[in-house]
């Protein structure tokens, strides 16, 4: 469909490709003010910036001259509070690509990537400038976003002696802004994503009321006496409907596991180890393996349950390996 | 967090490993936080100072900006490699925003070692994430400090 | 054992639109278009159609597509459960119907928006109704994070590995293979993209032990077939494909995706019930098989279908795979398309059609002289099987 208009598009901002635009200019010189303004609001208290005795034992640097952290590269040729750059830079507009393909309608945009590079930490009295570069678009890519085209820009960051002090590989997404259906919800206020809550149907709630109360519980057959997990209302063996249920202890053995690495689902953290256990009692259950490495993570490795409150409302048979047994002393 | 109270402490090539753990970093995010480091890294879009207009965007409250992220990334390299390291490489990519009232858990561990000259390198894995995802997640490079301390 | 299906309905008809990551149309739209070229296809128009079926998880209703692809009126539809697992039942289902004299000539379809639309391997089928068995059956695993595919299979990989001494090299070759074949079919999203051995084992893990190019890609897509009494075949212009034996298949052990409690993990029982079957209603054994398009969402899974249908010993079949039997030139190539790893994955669809293809002599990556293929659908879930004679 749109492929052709994409491959369209593309063949009309090749051009625009690979034109070093620049410089942009810096208000300032590098000064001990705004990177005392940067450290104070990142909270960063690292000596080497803004001490000058400690820089002057134990640094390569100057006592007299304050530091600039690497990651401040980029603020200091920004534009000033009105959208101007500093004075002597160019006119040209960088970002042709861009407004090329606002109008085709990829009016979004987002930055996706840094890939920095810092070759020398610059000093007070340092004065920084900088050009940039489009050197990549993508083809027409699909995202959760929306459609658009990925674009990546060089910036390379000199200074007054037109060295290059750092320089950064900046990638956006440049898309085209979904269409709202009608009726669409005004943005939520941002929440925190949770673990999905279990379905707590009349067959199943008994194991989860169970975990909030303490007990990992498991079906027993009144009639003929089976264990069974995951719940269901009848037994397998012998049909009967009447059951109760017992109180695992919590130890077994890994049966297999997986550890998952993508795609990283919050709230979770990773990787995150999965394992499906061989219970003492002789049922099998699935949960997560706390606090093994992946790669020590075994068949058959013992490991016993420990219930925890994941959140305000759930409470899960987490599992850890089960540590070598401690003798109570006498 | 304890900011001002931060005990400075190099790390050196002998005493990493691979597969170390970088110590984890709780960054709360506030209204007061996100404005006072845009302003601080020169970025004035409404969106990172502006809720209205944030909210007039799409999004539902103001969002910390990317220097700024970049800005934490570092400290926390620094933060865990001292004073006596410096920077030589970050990549990241970006995820999910870090909007006020959300807090951001950095974590990282040393995934590689190498030397370039006489200069250790320790390579780290790192993200920061917040209540819905991962806000950055990355790579960075640190040449280590030649003496503890 | 008697049977009434066995040989009474064929495929006359195969139909698709293009597979991408994005259709940029709807599901209802996809499914037009590729029952209409099925149609066309088999030389038939709407108007003869009267049985239709398809996929429970489909989101198209018979009617809606029955108007639009000018059919008047349908005497039998059904739909099969169990996501990818249904892609053998309609055709259960339409020989069935087609041998018992219900109806004559049955449509059988599957579109999906996979890509663009709700992703499976994204961990997002939420869903919170008390009456959903699918979420009633995951309740016992989301909660820990352990809610992709690829995980669920992970979990069956390992133990295959463990009991078996398989290894990530063993899942790799079967990707390498099915890549080859998408290689050089252009419909594929791998066409002229091949891998090697290097590169799979280079990719990131997703879920251990399943790497990136263990994962087929989500796509977009529909499939479309027309299945007919072998009676009025005989009086259309394609060889049929006919439906030689073909049967579901449920377990006492079966699950939905989640197949964690019983005897083994490392095989797939349902294969192992129905196979036999399979066989014994076509009068036919594993030497007949020329061709094999096997379910491979994940590539670990094929292994185990290889030894369920008796191509080679339990637990033989790294080894089968190694000796390159499965491959391009080999004795049973195994998804001349590409399969899901390497073509599309649209549940499973695009390997019958592959299969009929191959019946009729015209797929892109031909094997010389196929009589039968086996089909097989979605592994680790209740599933079933078939074999495609040349008519
Ligand atoms: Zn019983």
């Amino acid at each position: 469909m749109s492929d052709s208009s994409a491959a369209d598009i593309l063949e009309r901002i090749k051009p625009l490709m690979h034109k070093r635009v620049g410089p942009y200019n810096s208000w300032n010189p590098v000064s001990r003010t705004q990177i005392w303004q940067w450290c104070s609001a990142m909270g960063d208290h690292n000596p080497l910036y803004l001490d000058d005795q400690y820089r002057a034992e134990h640094s390569e640097f100057s006592r007299d001259k304050a530091v600039a952290p690497p990651a401040m590269m980029q603020m200091w040729s920004m534009r000033d509070v009105n959208g101007n750059d500093g004075p002597g830079s160019t006119t040209d507009n960088l970002f042709e690509i861009l407004a090329a393909l606002e109008e085709e309608g990829y009016e979004g945009i987002m930055a996706v990537s840094y890939d920095q590079t810092f070759h020398r930490y610059l000093e007070e009295g340092d004065r920084a400038h900088h050009y940039s570069t489009i050197i990549n678009v993508s083809d027409l890519k699909t995202t959760g976003i929306g459609k658009g085209f990925f674009v990546t820009q060089l910036a390379e960051f000199m200074d007054q002696n037109d060295e290059l002090f750092a320089e950064a590989r900046i990638t956006y997404f440049k898309y085209q802004v979904p269409k709202k259906p009608a009726g669409a919800s005004k943005p939520s206020a941002p929440g925190k994503i949770n673990r999905i809550h279990p379905v707590e149907n009349h067959d199943h709630e008994h194991f989860w009321q169970g975990l909030r109360d303490g007990k990992l519980l498991i079906q027993k057959c009144d009639d003929c006496g089976e264990l069974r997990h995951p719940p269901q209302p009848m037994c397998e063996h012998c049909q009967s409907l009447n059951w109760s249920t017992i109180e695992s202890k919590g130890k077994g053995t890994v049966y297999t596991y997986t550890v998952m690495h993508y795609p990283e689902i919050p709230p979770f953290d990773y990787p995150n180890a999965i394992v499906l256990v061989d219970l003492e009692e002789g049922v099998r259950i699935v949960s997560q393996l706390i606090g093994t490495k992946p790669d020590d993570i075994k068949i058959g490795m013992p490991v016993e349950m420990k219930l925890t409150e994941v959140q305000e409302d759930m409470t899960l048979p987490l599992f850890h390996a089960a540590g070598p047994k401690i003798e109570e002393k006498p | 967090m304890s900011d001002v109270n931060h005990k400075f402490k190099n790390v050196i090539a002998s005493d990493l490993s691979v597969g170390d753990a970088l110590p984890e970093f709780e960054l709360p995010i506030t209204a007061k936080l996100v404005v006072s480091t845009a302003m601080a890294s020169q970025d004035f879009q409404d969106v990172h100072h502006d809720k209205d207009a944030a909210i007039a965007k799409g999004t539902p409250d103001i969002f910390m900006n990317i220097l700024t992220t970049n800005g934490f990334v570092g400290r926390y390299l620094t933060d865990w490699a001292g004073p006596g390291s410096r920077i030589k490489k970050i990549q990241f990519n970006l995820g999910a925003p870090n909007y006020p009232g959300d807090t951001m858990i950095m974590s990282g561990e040393v995934t590689e070692l190498s030397q370039d000259g006489e200069h250790h390198l320790a390579h780290v894995n790192f993200k920061g994430k917040n209540g819905m995802g991962n806000h950055v997640s990355g790579t960075a490079i640190v040449q280590l400090a030649t003496v503890a301390g | 054992m008697s049977n009434t299906l066995s040989r009474k309905a064929a495929i006359v008809g195969i139909g698709a639109t293009e597979f991408s990551k994005d259709s940029g149309r709807s599901e209802m739209q996809l499914a037009c278009e590729a029952v209409k070229a099925a149609l066309d296809d088999a030389g038939l128009k709407g108007s003869d159609i009267d049985g239709m079926s398809s996929f429970s998880m489909d989101n198209n209703w018979e009617n809606e597509i029955l108007r639009q692809v000018g059919g008047k009126e349908l005497k039998f539809f059904s739909r099969t459960e169990f996501g990818g697992g249904a892609a053998c039942g309609p055709f259960v289902h339409a020989a069935t119907a087609i041998a018992s004299g219900l109806c004559d000539t049955v449509v059988i379809y599957r579109a999906l928006n996979e890509r663009s639309g709700l992703r499976f391997g994204s961990g997002q089928m939420m869903n919170n109704s008390p009456l959903d068995p699918n979420i009633i059956n995951f309740s016992h695993y989301f909660p820990y994070g352990f809610m992709t595919p690829a995980a669920w299979i992970a979990f069956s990989a390992r133990r295959y590995m463990h009991e078996y001494g398989a290894t990530s090299e063993d899942f790799g070759r079967v990707a390498v293979a099915m890549r080859d074949f998408a290689a050089t079919n252009p419909n594929a999203f791998f066409y002229e993209r091949p891998i090697t051995l290097e590169e799979h084992q280079a990719s990131r893990m997703i879920a251990d032990p399943l790497r990136l190019y263990d994962c087929c890609q989500e796509s977009d897509g529909a499939v479309a077939f027309v299945v007919t009494s072998v009676e009025r075949a005989k009086d259309l212009a394609n060889t049929p494909a006919v439906i030689a034996s073909a049967r579901q298949s449920i377990v006492k052990e079966s699950r939905m995706m989640t197949p964690f409690y019983g005897e083994t993990l490392s095989g797939i029982p349902e294969f192992d019930a129905c196979a036999g079957e399979v066989y014994s209603m076509a009068g036919l054994s594993p030497s007949d098989i020329d061709v094999a398009c096997l379910y491979d969402h994940f590539s670990p899974w094929v292994l185990p279908q290889l030894e369920a249908f008796g191509f080679c010993d339990r637990g033989e079949a790294k080894d089968f795979v190694k000796d390159g039997h499965i491959n391009r030139g080999g004795k049973l190539p195994v998804n001349p398309h590409g399969g899901q790893l390497g073509e599309a994955y649209i549940h499973g669809m695009n390997g019958i059609a592959e299969a009929v293809r191959q019946i009729r002599g015209s797929s892109v990556n031909q094997v010389e002289k196929v009589d039968h293929v086996l089909i097989t659908a979605g592994a680790g879930v209740p599933t079933g099987a078939a074999i495609l004679e040349r008519g």
